[in-house]
């Protein structure tokens, strides 16, 4: 079987260095299973066939990058580390930032995470690996793989892809409103609203799930996020809020939860409350309950 | 070849006394600068200090040196009328000192020369608000790419949506839209 | 004539890119030296002023992940000033805590970069499996190895209870003894003396003059340590917390790691001691604040040394004007006393010595 030994070299495009921090401690710490993939570091980039690229792409950057990449020769693999250099991530739209770095280069894997966890990066240079092993080969490229190294466990605690308990959420946007990155997008389709976290532009900081205050969204501990740049812009999660009819004047609109009414409602018992008035006719009903 | 390691002197705290330090500048500058005095609720001290003509911070500068004080950086901004304030953020022995001055000609005088660690923050101050430091020992950019042009900080609306009246991020958000929609 | 010799931008020794043009002599000492900085530079004072104050509380943390507790913390501290916000006690012991973490796995993972960089295999394996605890222990604690999402305006976003403390105090246990002999080998390792005594020099008057903070400052035999000299926070209302660590005066880039090791050592001392007796209470104030119109300079002792804020804003959502400046921003001036005159082979390992932050300091 025709195999190629796979050399890697790392290019900095302005990364906080969080990925390379963390991508160094893959390399070198055994329990990542790094050393498994055989990667040699390649001291010059004309050496190498495996890149691996941090960073939302800087201005200075660019030229150089641009430069570097000339020096590689086919074939070769390209592996994008952390959410800034798949989307440029929470740097986006500074006057500074001419990523991501798909402009640049095509990529063939894209690791999210903000940094990615060292079982995600090793995960994901060993999808870059074998790639590259059918390149060689010719043959056709994978754009769905399964997980390639076996036996990482993340904690309950790891703040990971983001999730929707759809029944809470009241579609009061303020996930959408602290989200650093962008990544959260609410919109209006028919009677429903359509929830969108976009996990390749979140940098899992957790502030949505801080601050949203039905307790609705949440961090799951999944992070599996080593994916092929086929699944881009669809690696998403997608979740639809229900809108109800109001009792009195038919209009649609979201209902409040139980919790939120408890939180607006100190002194009264909500369960006397009639619960299916919309924010217009319920500020009538109040009105004529407190003072007519 | 190994070098001979000399013996270093220890660094021994110079004994600042802020009033004494207030006070000379009080006597120089007279009516030249206003100063309000900050404690903050761990009992941290700072002066803030406030100069009517910009050419003083000269002697603020020779003032600070000889009490050994450092400058930790300086902060440009610029107002709504098109000129640009500048503070000064000195430390001397733990104390801050932030001095402001306005600068209404896109230029100031460069304290380098006297205080070294000012070195970098005049630098940023003439790439990102176009002002320049007269007299600063250096003339390039420091961290700013020669694609991009000088005074970038000085406009309000980010520079992105100013170019192309969309962000990137609304580019991007239509993308996720349509591989949802294809399913 | 001397030979050039260019660094960078993107080399395998280089955790982060920036580009070095040196001239050298026969000898291979360095006779000039011109380092050329941006790459790293994302724009980032014009990011914070069009993102709301909750956004900015994540934004601060990605100026550098390495010392990503402290941007947020001073950030708050600095809205808090502005705000005239109390915070509870428990809420500054728990940013402590999580502030000496970041400590210690910061100057940690320079440790091994140093012994990564003198090829001292075995060294740099130990150093990065010690870190490792600490890793592990923000990863199951706060959910991510490197920003622990940690700060908020009036308080913290996390909570310890009994089973979470003695989880820690278990890890540090463990890692306590390691770190200990780590620094006995660093100390005495025949390769890590060769490479690091009498290296990368900077003299005392010359640091002075520089202005340069953290524990470079205290490899040449200066402490300005802010958690001492301007205490903020626990430090100050606790002074038996602040560390107790004495310069250095070596000088040279053995001095600065050992000033680290003693940094670590103390980092661990103070958690220890914040979690025998963490303050009881709330997390954090239930009531958002609003932010009136004001300005406020702040700062505290990031790992690699002073870490300044100025905020000014305007009773709006948005600040108006940020601005920051890390320690690295004034070492890294020292960074061409300390290569001049030194062998171009030890341009990476004098570069390492002063744990740059390049993202910090480009932002």
């Amino acid at each position: 079987m025709n195999k190629l030994k796979p050399k890697l070299f790392r290019i900095n495009t302005g990364s906080c260095n969080g990925c390379d921090v963390e991508f160094l401690a893959t390399a070198l710490v055994d329990k990542f299973q790094f050393h498994k993939l055989e990667v040699e570091i390649a001291e010059e980039i004309s050496q190498a066939n495996l890149l691996v690229i941090t960073g939302p792409l800087t201005a200075r950057s660019e030229p150089f990058l641009k430069s570097y990449i000339n020096k590689l020769s086919e074939p070769y693999v390209v592996v994008g580390i952390g959410t800034c250099s798949i989307t440029s991530g929470i740097f986006r739209d500074s006057y500074a930032i001419n990523g991501p770095t798909d402009k640049v280069i095509d990529v063939d894997i894209n690791i999210s995470g903000c940094p990615p966890r060292p079982q995600s990066i090793a995960e994901g240079i060993a999808k870059g690996v074998a790639i590259l092993n059918q390149k060689v080969q010719n043959v056709n490229i994978s754009k769905q793989m399964d997980t390639i190294l076996q036996g990482f466990e993340a904690p309950k605690s790891f703040r990971g892809k983001i999730n929707l308990h759809a029944n809470l959420c009241t579609a009061c946007r303020t996930c959408e409103t602290v989200c650093p990155s962008g990544a959260i997008n609410i919109t209006k389709i028919g009677d429903k609203y359509e929830h969108k976290v976009w996990h390749n532009t979140c940098c899992f900081c957790g502030n949505c799930v801080f601050f949203c205050p039905t307790g609705a969204i949440y961090n799951t501990n999944d992070f599996d996020t080593a994916k092929h740049q086929d699944e881009k812009y669809s690696d998403t999660n997608i979740s639809y809020i229900k809108t109800d009819n109001c009792s009195s004047c038919n209009k649609r609109y979201k209902k409040p939860t139980t919790g939120l009414l408890k939180k607006a409602y100190i002194n009264d018992d909500i369960n006397k409350l009639n619960n299916n008035l919309c924010p217009e006719c319920r500020k009538k009903e109040n009105f004529t309950r407190m003072y007519l | 070849m190994p070098r001979v390691q000399k013996k270093r002197k220890f660094y021994k705290d110079v004994f600042v006394n802020t009033s004494k330090f207030i006070k000379i500048l009080r006597e120089t500058l007279g009516e030249q600068c206003s100063i309000k005095e900050d404690k903050d609720s761990y009992g941290n001290h700072s002066i803030w200090m406030k100069l009517k003509v910009k050419e003083s911070i000269n002697v603020v500068a020779n003032s600070i040196k000889s009490f050994k004080g450092r400058c930790i950086v300086a902060t440009a901004y610029k107002n709504r009328d098109g000129s640009h304030t500048i503070i000064y953020h000195f430390d001397i022995n733990g104390t801050i000192l932030n001095v402001e001055i306005k600068t209404n000609d896109n230029m100031f005088f460069s304290i380098t020369p006297i205080i070294p660690s000012a070195n970098w923050a005049e630098r940023e101050i003439r790439e990102m608000y176009g002002v320049e430091p007269i007299g600063h020992p250096n003339t390039d950019r420091l961290f700013l790419d020669y694609s991009i042009a000088k005074g970038v900080l000085n406009e309000f609306i980010p520079l992105s949506k100013l170019q192309r009246g969309v962000s990137k991020t609304d580019i991007m958000w239509k993308k996720v839209e349509e591989d949802i929609n294809n399913g | 004539m001397g030979k050039t010799i260019k660094i960078g931008p993107f080399h395998p020794e280089l955790e982060e890119s920036v580009y070095f043009k040196l001239v050298a002599d026969k000898n291979s000492i360095v006779q000039e030296v011109e380092i050329v900085n941006g790459f790293i530079h994302r724009g980032m004072e014009s990011l914070v002023t069009n993102r709301n104050f909750m956004q900015n509380l994540i934004l601060t943390e990605r100026v550098c992940s390495l010392c990503s507790n402290n941007h947020p913390f001073t950030f708050v501290m600095a809205v808090e000033k502005i705000a005239n916000i109390k915070v509870p006690s428990r809420a500054e012991a728990l940013r402590v805590v999580a502030d000496e973490i970041k400590r210690a796995a910061s100057n940690l993972f320079n440790l091994a970069m140093l012994s990564h960089l003198t090829h001292s295999y075995e060294l740099m394996k130990d150093t990065l499996e010690t870190r490792e605890y600490l890793q592990d222990l923000k990863e199951t604690i706060w959910g991510n190895r490197m920003d622990m999402s940690v700060n908020l305006f009036t308080g913290v976003k996390y909570d310890l209870d009994a089973k979470k403390v003695v989880h820690i105090l278990e890890k540090l246990n463990l890692a306590i003894p390691k770190i200990k002999e780590l620094q006995k080998r660093f100390e005495n390792d025949e390769i890590i003396k060769q490479r690091c005594v009498g290296v990368g020099i900077l003299p005392t008057e010359k640091a002075l003059e520089i202005g340069v903070t953290g524990p470079v400052a205290r490899g040449s035999g200066i402490n300005n340590d802010v958690r001492v000299k301007a205490p903020y926070s626990l430090y100050a209302l606790r002074p038996e917390l602040q560390p107790r660590t004495k310069p250095r005066n070596g000088c040279d880039v053995l001095s600065r790691a050992m000033a680290r090791f003693d940094d670590i050592i103390e980092a661990v001392r103070i958690i220890k001691d914040l979690l025998s007796d963490l303050p009881r209470g709330k997390t954090y104030l239930e009531k958002r604040p609003h932010i009136p119109e004001g300005e406020a300079v702040v700062r505290t002792e990031a790992p690699r040394g002073e870490l300044i804020y100025y905020l000014k804003t305007d009773g709006s959502q948005k600040p108006i004007r940020m601005r920051w400046k890390v320690p690295t921003y004034t070492n890294w001036e020292a960074l061409k006393v300390m290569i001049l005159g030194d062998k171009v082979e030890n341009v990476t390992i004098i570069l390492n010595s002063i744990d740059p932050c390049i993202s910090c300091t480009e932002r």
